[in-house]
This record gives structure tokens, C-alpha cells and sequence, in this order.
């Protein structure tokens, strides 16, 4: 066990959580992020189908890497990629098909998800399997910590519930004239709510912060 | 790195052959069970629409229940033409209604589903599909005996907007279309409108509108309106 | 023609990629710094799309769906090839990103010189699968509506790319709180111009 999880190999599961946080610091997948937050259980079962994909394309292309040549890279690596979510979504479809209704094209949008590209790119092409495939549930990780932030914070204050379960009711708050906040469902609010979660890593770790 | 050619060719060649045969696999392996879930998820909308099978989420096993819940109330479907003549020897549930709409009116066939409540009265369950903001919703409504009176509603829809036009499928809208008619006292169809608060009510054939869901409301009301005419002679035939 | 100067205007405003779907964020982020760059990509995500969503229509109507091999042979009917939409869709805007680029290349110097960085991201905009993907789920009667409907999805993109380009050449002159500089205050920027679109909903000519 120590030899598969070294301390390299830890950091590699647990940077992505925080200081390399795919969505806030590398900025990337925020695509198919946003519009599945509404509520936090596609918004689960999508971190989760991301973090599946980013962990076999980087262990199946870390694998391949000398074999590939170089001219069709990028091809090989979006069919690896295509074929990892169909795997996924066929799943869906097959044993969680309410969810799988509610996520429609937005399963098919992980294909285009930006991390998987770059973590690609960037991690798979140039090192071994194992540590390829804990970097992508890494950050598959990382990808999923935000949208469980986002998608609490928008089903609470948007819907009054979590997980589907009435907390603001059971609270009593509807009695006392406490209302759910429109705004929270729609869209554009999660990119307010992720701007937020970026000041407020931001004031914690001064060294993310933006030279002028 | 740098390869040749054939090395190219061979590399991709075996790539697509092995992902298309691993994906073709999976989609063989998975087919039944997707079909399983459509076909739940058709029988518990029709259910829907007679206020039936809201508890499906929490039973141990959905499909199983859906379907003794599906035997159970829909006692008999059948399939009728244009002309309102019904068609022997065809499966009702096998009828895509979004398929038949894209027809020529004229060589449509529509699918109805007859329920037996439990206290024995008899109501028509029908299709109804059509557009709102986003793209399609659709649904089902059950009226009574007399062909005329709503008995229930269901409703659903591909990406209203939440919150506004995604209302829709709530109880709440659907529960408003309960004991309204789709005729006048001289016959005439009227179908039942969705009105905004400014508007003046018709006391048996209009309900609320969603505020903020203008646009899904209104396609509710056209989706009703578009589908049953479809529906009038076999109405007229059976009824009235 | 009444119905395709409506779809315009819908996937323009209503409809945008960015503001109604969030598509394409990536690039949209990354190269939204100047107006200039912001100019360049707009103009080649139009372009891609304009090219590849009708591609992928016509492929998904005589290739993929159910009974679409029919006018092979009748005997095709019932093959349904739809599990494999996916990886035609995405295998085609890749290739089609890539032959552009060796035409814009050989024919236009200028305009590759000017576009030149921008299209390889193309292949991985989401903006440009989403819009394949949306085309599938909308159904369309004909070709020339998703050239439309394409067009017109691109043509919002670039709006909204250059657009947000302008603020934020502006908004280097601002005094935001430091933790906030640069991608935060780019999120709430992008969520305050989403918001305004939402005011295009239900608009119709």
C-alpha cells in the first residue's frame, strides 16, 4: 500500500482538492459544470462520472503514450476519451435512468470537459500509469468538491432541501416568512456562487491571487 | 515521437475496430435494461395523469412495482384513427406519439389508455404532445366517462427554464386541471386555457399560469388544444 | 424564411451558448483578455460550427439513428447505430477543425495567421459538440435550419466572447479586491451578463 500511495502519489489525489483545484485555479471543465448544480444528486452522480472518465482515459493513455504517434494525438485521445462516456452514459441510461435524464447532454459534453484534455496533455503523455490514474481521480475529485459546493448551496437556498429532503420545512422557516430565492435556480447564479468560492480561497491562500 | 505512415494507419485501423467492437458490446449487454426504464418511465407517466404512482421512487423495486401498479389500473389501450375508428390488433404502448405528430394527419394513429379507479368509474387517458420555450413537452390527460370532464393531468418537459417554466411537471399546475371541461353546455370545444393573473378567468376552462413560465404555459395550453382536436371524432364517436 | 430569421434570433439571444447553456466556457475564459484575440476565436468558432453541425446532422439522419440505413437497404431498418453518436460527432468536428486549418493555411495566410492558435482549441470547445448535441435533441426538419440554427449559435458565442473581452479591458483600470482580481471577478462578471440575457427569454420576432 505505501508503495502505491507515496507521498507524491498523496499529493497527487489531494493538491487538486485545494491549491490546484481544476475548476478555481487551472480553470478548466467549468462547460458542463454549471447547468447540472441545480440539485446536488445530478450533481453527484456527475462528479462521479467525471472523475471515472479522467481516471481510465489518463491510466488507458498513460499506458498507450509510447505507442501513439504523435501526428494523431489528439484523435486518438478524444476517441479514448468518446468511448469512456458512452461506457458512462449507456450506464446511466441502463441502471439510473431518472438521473440520466436530468444530466441529457450534459453527459456528452465530458467529452469536450476540459480537464480531461489537459490532464492529458498535460499528465498522462509524460508519466506512469498509476500515477496517471491517481492524478485524474485527483482532479476528477477537485472538479467534483466544487460542484458539491455549488450544488448544496444552490438546492438549499434555491429549493429549501437537500438531497431532495425538506430541511426548510422540517425547520419550520416557510412558517415564519422565510422564502426560497428564485435566483438560486437559475443558472447564472452559479457562476456568481463559483466567483465566490474563488475569493474566498483566494483570501485564504494569498499566493493564488493575480499579479495586476 | 515520430512514426511512419502504415504505422499511422495500422495504430488507428486497430484503435477503432477494438473501441467499436467494446461499444457495441456494451450497448448489446445494456439494451434490455434501457429499454426497461423507458418502458417504466412511459407507464408510470400514464399513471401520472390519474394521480397514480407518485410513491414509485421509494418502493424497493421500481420496475416491478410500476408495472403491478400499470396491470392493476390500466385495464384495456387501444389504438384509433383520424377518423375516430378504433384499430383492432394494434399495441397501444408501442405508439410513439412524438412520431405520429411528425406525420401527415391524415396517416396518424394515436394511442388511448382506459383506467378503472378504484372506485370503479372508467376514465380515457390521452397523449398529448407539443412545444414550449426550450423544446418539447408533453404529457397525458384523463377524462372521464362523459369525455368531457378532466379527471387528471400529467405533464413534462425536456429543459424549461427551473423554477419558472419547469413547473410544469409539479402537482401543484397539474392538480388545477381537475374537473375541468374541454366543451361548452352547446358542445362546442373550448379545450381548457392556461391564463395569467390579468386575464379573465372561464370558470370550467381555464387554470393558472406559471408566473415568470408565460411562454410553457402558453405551450401547455396550445399542446391541449392541437392534441385533443386531433382526438374529437373519436370523442364524438364514443360520446356526446 | 420567417422561421429561419426567428431561429436566428433565438439561438443569438435566447438560446446563447454562453449565457442560456454555458458552453464553451474554456476558451471563453482563457482568451477572453483582449477584444482583438476575442475577434479572432469568435470568428473561428463560427466558422467550425457552420461547417460541422450540418455535417453531423446529415450524419446523424443517414448513418446513426434508428431505421436511418434504411436507404441502403430495407434489410437495414432496424440497425440503430445512435450508441455511437458520440464519437462520430466529436471524430468529425476533430477532423473537420483540422482540415480548415490546412485549407485556411494553403488558401488565406492572413487569415491563418490571424486564427492560426485558435483552432486546434476549436476541437475541444464544448460550444461546438454541445451545438451538435443540441441539434440531435431538437430535431430538425431540414439541413438548412441547422445551418441556421449554427450560424446563429456561433454568431452568440462570438457576441458574448467579445463582449465580456470589452469589460474586462476595462476593468483592469478598476480597484477589485485583490483575491477577486482576474478569474473571480470574471465569474460574477459573466453571471451579472447572463442574468441580463435571461431578459431575452421568450423573445420572439
Amino acid at each position: 500500500m505505501s508503495l502505491l500511495f507515496s507521498s507524491r502519489n498523496l499529493k497527487l489525489l489531494t493538491n487538486p482538492l485545494n491549491l490546484e483545484n481544476p475548476i478555481t485555479v487551472q480553470v478548466l471543465g467549468i462547460c458542463s459544470a454549471l447547468a447540472v448544480t441545480v440539485k446536488m444528486k445530478p450533481a453527484f452522480v456527475m462528479a462521479l462520472s467525471v472523475t471515472i472518465v479522467t481516471a481510465f482515459s489518463n491510466l488507458i493513455i498513460s499506458a498507450l503514450r509510447k505507442s501513439i504517434p504523435a501526428r494523431i494525438r489528439i484523435i486518438v485521445q478524444l476517441v479514448v476519451v468518446a468511448a469512456l462516456v458512452i461506457m458512462v452514459d449507456q450506464l446511466l441510461k441502463a441502471f439510473v435512468y431518472d438521473v440520466s435524464k436530468q444530466l441529457s447532454v450534459f453527459v456528452g459534453l465530458i467529452i469536450t470537459n476540459c480537464i480531461l484534455m489537459g490532464r492529458l496533455e498535460a499528465f498522462a503523455m509524460a508519466n506512469k500509469p498509476w500515477d496517471s490514474f491517481v492524478d485524474g481521480i485527483g482532479n476528477g475529485m477537485g472538479y467534483g468538491a466544487i460542484l458539491i459546493i455549488v450544488s448544496f448551496l444552490r438546492e438549499l437556498l434555491g429549493s429549501g432541501t437537500v438531497w431532495g429532503y425538506p430541511v426548510m420545512e422540517k425547520l419550520g422557516a416557510f412558517s415564519v416568512g422565510y422564502v426560497n430565492n428564485g435566483a438560486m435556480i437559475m443558472p447564472p447564479m452559479a457562476l456568481i456562487l463559483i466567483g465566490v468560492i474563488i475569493w474566498i480561497q483566494r483570501s485564504r491562500n494569498k499566493n493564488l491571487i493575480e499579479s495586476k | 515521437m515520430n512514426k511512419s505512415n502504415t504505422y499511422i494507419f495500422i495504430y488507428s485501423t486497430v484503435l477503432v475496430v477494438v473501441v467499436a467492437a467494446l461499444l457495441a458490446l456494451a450497448a448489446t449487454v445494456l439494451k434490455p435494461f434501457q429499454q426497461k426504464n423507458l418502458e417504466t418511465a412511459k407507464k408510470l407517466e400514464i399513471l401520472h395523469a390519474v394521480d397514480k404512482g407518485w410513491d414509485a421512487g421509494s418502493a424497493d423495486n421500481k420496475n416491478l412495482y410500476v408495472d403491478a401498479q400499470y396491470n392493476q389500473y390500466i385495464t384495456r389501450a387501444f389504438v384509433f384513427d383520424p377518423a375516430g375508428d378504433t384499430l383492432p390488433g394494434r399495441l397501444a404502448f408501442e405508439i410513439d406519439v412524438s412520431l405520429e405528430m411528425k406525420k401527415d394527419s391524415t396517416d396518424r394513429v394515436y394511442p388511448v389508455f382506459l383506467c378503472t379507479r378504484d372506485d370503479g368509474a372508467l376514465n380515457y387517458i390521452f397523449p398529448v404532445q407539443g412545444k414550449g420555450l426550450w423544446g418539447p413537452i408533453w404529457g397525458y390527460i384523463a377524462l372521464g366517462e362523459d369525455l368531457n370532464t378532466i379527471t387528471g393531468a400529467f405533464f413534462d418537459h425536456q429543459g424549461e427554464t427551473p423554477g419558472l417554466g419547469a413547473e410544469i411537471n409539479t402537482r401543484w399546475f397539474q392538480k388545477q386541471f381537475v374537473n375541468k371541461k374541454l366543451f361548452d353546455e352547446a358542445v362546442s370545444f373550448i379545450s381548457v386555457k392556461v391564463l395569467k393573473n390579468n386575464e379573465p378567468k372561464l370558470p370550467d376552462h381555464s387554470v393558472d399560469a406559471i408566473s415568470g413560465g408565460t411562454i410553457t404555459s402558453k405551450g401547455v395550453e396550445s399542446t391541449i388544444a392541437v392534441s385533443m382536436k386531433n382526438y374529437l371524432p373519436f370523442i364524438k364517436k364514443n360520446k356526446l | 424564411m420567417e422561421n429561419h430569421i426567428n431561429l436566428f434570433v433565438d439561438t443569438v439571444f435566447v438560446h446563447n451558448m454562453i449565457f442560456a447553456y454555458f458552453l464553451g466556457m474554456c476558451s471563453f475564459l482563457a482568451v477572453s483578455k483582449t477584444v482583438k484575440t476575442a475577434v479572432g476565436l469568435g470568428v473561428a468558432v463560427v466558422f467550425v460550427m457552420v461547417i460541422t453541425i450540418p455535417v453531423n446532422y446529415l450524419l446523424e439522419k443517414y448513418l446513426l439513428k434508428e431505421g436511418a440505413l434504411t436507404w441502403l437497404s430495407p434489410g437495414l431498418a432496424g440497425v440503430d447505430l445512435s450508441f455511437l453518436s458520440f464519437i462520430i460527432f466529436i471524430a468529425v468536428i476533430a477532423a473537420i477543425v483540422q482540415l480548415v486549418e490546412m485549407v485556411v493555411e494553403r488558401f488565406s495566410p492572413s487569415l491563418y495567421n490571424a486564427l492560426g492558435i485558435f483552432l486546434p482549441l476549436i476541437a475541444v470547445n464544448c460550444a461546438v459538440l454541445g451545438g451538435a448535441l443540441f441539434m440531435q435533441q431538437r430535431e430538425f426538419a431540414n439541413v438548412w435550419e441547422t445551418v441556421t440554427f449554427s450560424f446563429g449559435s456561433g454568431v452568440g458565442w462570438a457576441i458574448a466572447i467579445i463582449s465580456l473581452a470589452a469589460i474586462r479591458e476595462k476593468i483592469r483600470y478598476s480597484n477589485v479586491p485583490a483575491p477577486l482580481r482576474g478569474l473571480g471577478i470574471t465569474f460574477i462578471l459573466v453571471g451579472l451578463m447572463a442574468f441580463a440575457f435571461m431578459g431575452f427569454m421568450g423573445f420572439k420576432l
